[in-house]
């Protein structure tokens, strides 16, 4: 019922996480689904892959401190109240949630030192940017 | 005890263990293992020569001496030598290049220079005579670590100027070894070489060591049955934490020697395999003295102090009590391996690597010793001084060993916390820690430079 998530220590500085995701991209391994907080000096990487032995194998050949966590994954109706409604459950019971993200969308979140900058690099490139009025046009056609 | 073989590896570590020193050769013991008065017989005789040898030939010594009054009649006992002047690293630099130099570059068969990693390089020149006595030192530290003369031994220092490639390559010939002069770079090809040639002896920076051993791992290099057998270190200051790691991984035996261009290079003492943290100084070479930093007086016998060294019977460049800047203390206690030449502490500090942290004096030392007591870390750190809003800043940063790391935020901050805890309680002045990923801390080939200040001055 559980699924493998692999936490992956990194620096907070520029190619470290490219360097984890390279390792694995090189093996065929695909994220599905990601999350990465840090305190300033460091950050936890979480990653829901498709192979985790294999992802396993390959942190270990390379020396990274990684750890392997057993996390529950949810799959919610996109329909609006369903993750309040879900979150609901857990508090009723009296359960913390210690931390939670999405998978399998390709839509990202990303927060950085400097964020016009972070948006101007990307805009040079074949990356599509997505605006608040773009979420809520988006929520409005499909629901409508 | 007999049946046990110094020159196979499972065996030495035992023979070790069993305190069996009888069992590894000394290289001169008449006089390695001679009394304390022949030793100061020795001493005196060269002594006095050698300070008549550098007044008459030295230009810089003898207007100095002068000027204070001294000549070299003057010294009787071993004790007149705190007559003389000090001489310090400057002297070299001022009279760069061949100012000291007591010889005409036709007797010279050889130059090196010093790395130049705290200022401008300095030169130094040796004589064939020079080279004989060089050599010899090292031979005798070799043996003291337990190199026999059937080794083959592969340099993994870098050759050129610095003193410690082709001193130990000439040390190791002497002692009638296999010299692989590999220098330093290309680790796999390093790695390939051991297995390839045999290898029973690499000599490398420990920090290089390090690295040889973490490559050799991540190719599948068994070490336990690699042909390696002992590992000479040198270069720069081996921690003891580091040491131990490189012993157990590359099922190895390392021991490091101490020396300096100035003085001669590697050579000047060699660590003793039955006490690891002191090393026997070459005393019919080199007279030493421990003094008090800022005075210069004598310490008390026993005490720390700056270590100052004369060389009794350098021709090339015959520096007078040569300030090492190096702390230590010197023992001449007889040692359980059968050695009865001065014993120094290894030397892990320096006077002028002191930082001055918000007043307070605090040493790279210190901070290392802290850090080999947290099993979450490896033996690998830099030291970052900065000045923010006026104040030092002291910022360590350690890294973290891959088991220990764990899925949460509270812990990693509770082991930095911890971290920060013991250095203060230790430093008595407050670090930040930064927790890096394994092998994130620059490995060198070279000295590896612990402290970056990036204070503004």
């Amino acid at each position: 019922m559980t699924v493998t998530q692999l936490s992956v220590f990194t620096e907070s500085k520029p190619g470290h996480l490219a360097g984890i995701l390279n390792i694995l991209e090189k093996a065929n391994i695909s994220v599905r689904g990601f999350s990465v907080s840090d305190t300033g000096d460091y950050g936890i990487a979480r990653f829901i892959v498709d192979d985790p032995d294999g992802a396993q194998k390959l942190l270990e050949e390379t020396g990274k401190a990684f750890t392997l966590k057993e996390v529950l994954c949810l799959k919610l109706a996109d329909v609006p109240g369903e993750l309040a409604r879900v979150m609901g459950i857990l508090a009723e019971c009296n359960v913390n949630v210690k931390y939670s993200y999405s998978m399998i969308s390709t839509y990202i979140i990303i927060s950085t030192d400097d964020i016009d900058a972070t948006k101007d690099a990307l805009s040079k490139e074949p990356v599509n940017i997505i605006t608040q009025a773009d979420i809520k046009k988006i929520t409005a056609d499909r629901f409508a | 005890m007999t049946d046990l073989d110094i020159t196979k590896k499972k065996d030495v570590k035992q023979a070790i263990e069993k305190r069996a020193f009888d069992l590894f050769p000394i290289y001169r013991s008449e006089v390695e293992c001679a009394s304390r008065s022949d030793i100061e017989k020795i001493q005196l005789e060269k002594l006095k020569k050698q300070v008549r040898y550098t007044y008459d030939n030295v230009k810089y010594y003898r207007d100095l001496m002068d000027e204070m009054g001294v000549c070299p009649d003057d010294i009787k006992t071993l004790d007149d030598i705190r007559l003389l002047p000090f001489t310090d690293k400057e002297v070299l630099r001022e009279t760069f290049p061949y100012g000291l130099f007591a010889v005409p570059m036709d007797d010279i068969i050889e130059l090196h220079a010093s790395s130049g990693t705290t200022g401008q390089p300095i030169v130094v020149g040796y004589t064939r005579a020079d080279m004989d006595m060089w050599s010899e030192c090292i031979a005798r530290l070799v043996q003291m670590a337990g190199v026999v003369p059937t080794d083959i031994a592969q340099m993994a220092f870098g050759y050129g100027m610095f003193t410690g490639g082709f001193g130990l390559h000439y040390g190791l010939q002497r002692l009638g070894c296999a010299m692989i002069p590999a220098g330093s770079g290309n680790t796999e090809r390093h790695i390939k070489m051991i297995e390839d040639y045999g290898t029973t002896v690499l000599i490398a920076t420990p920090s290089y060591a390090m690295h040889i051993c973490e490559v050799g791992e991540s190719m599948g290099y068994d070490w336990a049955s690699s042909p390696l057998r002992v590992g000479l270190f040198g270069g720069e200051p081996c921690p003891p934490s580091l040491k131990a790691e490189i012993e157990s991984r590359m099922h190895i035996v390392c021991t490091d020697n101490y020396g300096l261009t100035e003085v001669v290079g590697p050579g000047v003492s060699g660590e003793c395999l039955a006490h690891r943290d002191q090393q026997h100084i070459a005393e019919d070479h080199f007279l030493w003295e421990v003094v008090d930093p800022d005075t210069g007086e004598a310490v008390a016998d026993g005490e720390v102090g700056e270590l100052v060294l004369t060389p009794l019977d350098k021709e090339g460049i015959p520096v007078l009590r040569y300030r090492t800047h190096d702390l230590t203390r010197v023992t001449t206690e007889p040692c359980e391996c059968g050695r009865t030449m001065a014993r120094m502490n290894k030397v892990r500090s320096r006077c002028d690597d002191m930082l001055i942290i918000r007043g307070t004096n605090v040493f790279p030392s210190q901070i290392e010793d802290v850090l080999s007591t947290i099993d979450e870390v490896t033996p690998h750190y830099h030291i970052i001084v900065r000045t923010v809003n006026g104040m030092d800043s002291l910022t360590v940063q350690t890294e973290i060993r891959p088991e220990a790391f764990s899925d949460s935020f509270e812990e990693m901050t509770a082991l930095q916390r911890s971290i920060e805890e013991k250095l203060k309680g230790v430093l008595l002045v407050g670090a930040k820690v930064e927790l890096i990923e394994p092998g994130g801390i620059e490995r060198t080939m070279g000295k590896a430079k612990h402290v970056s200040d990036e204070r503004a001055r």
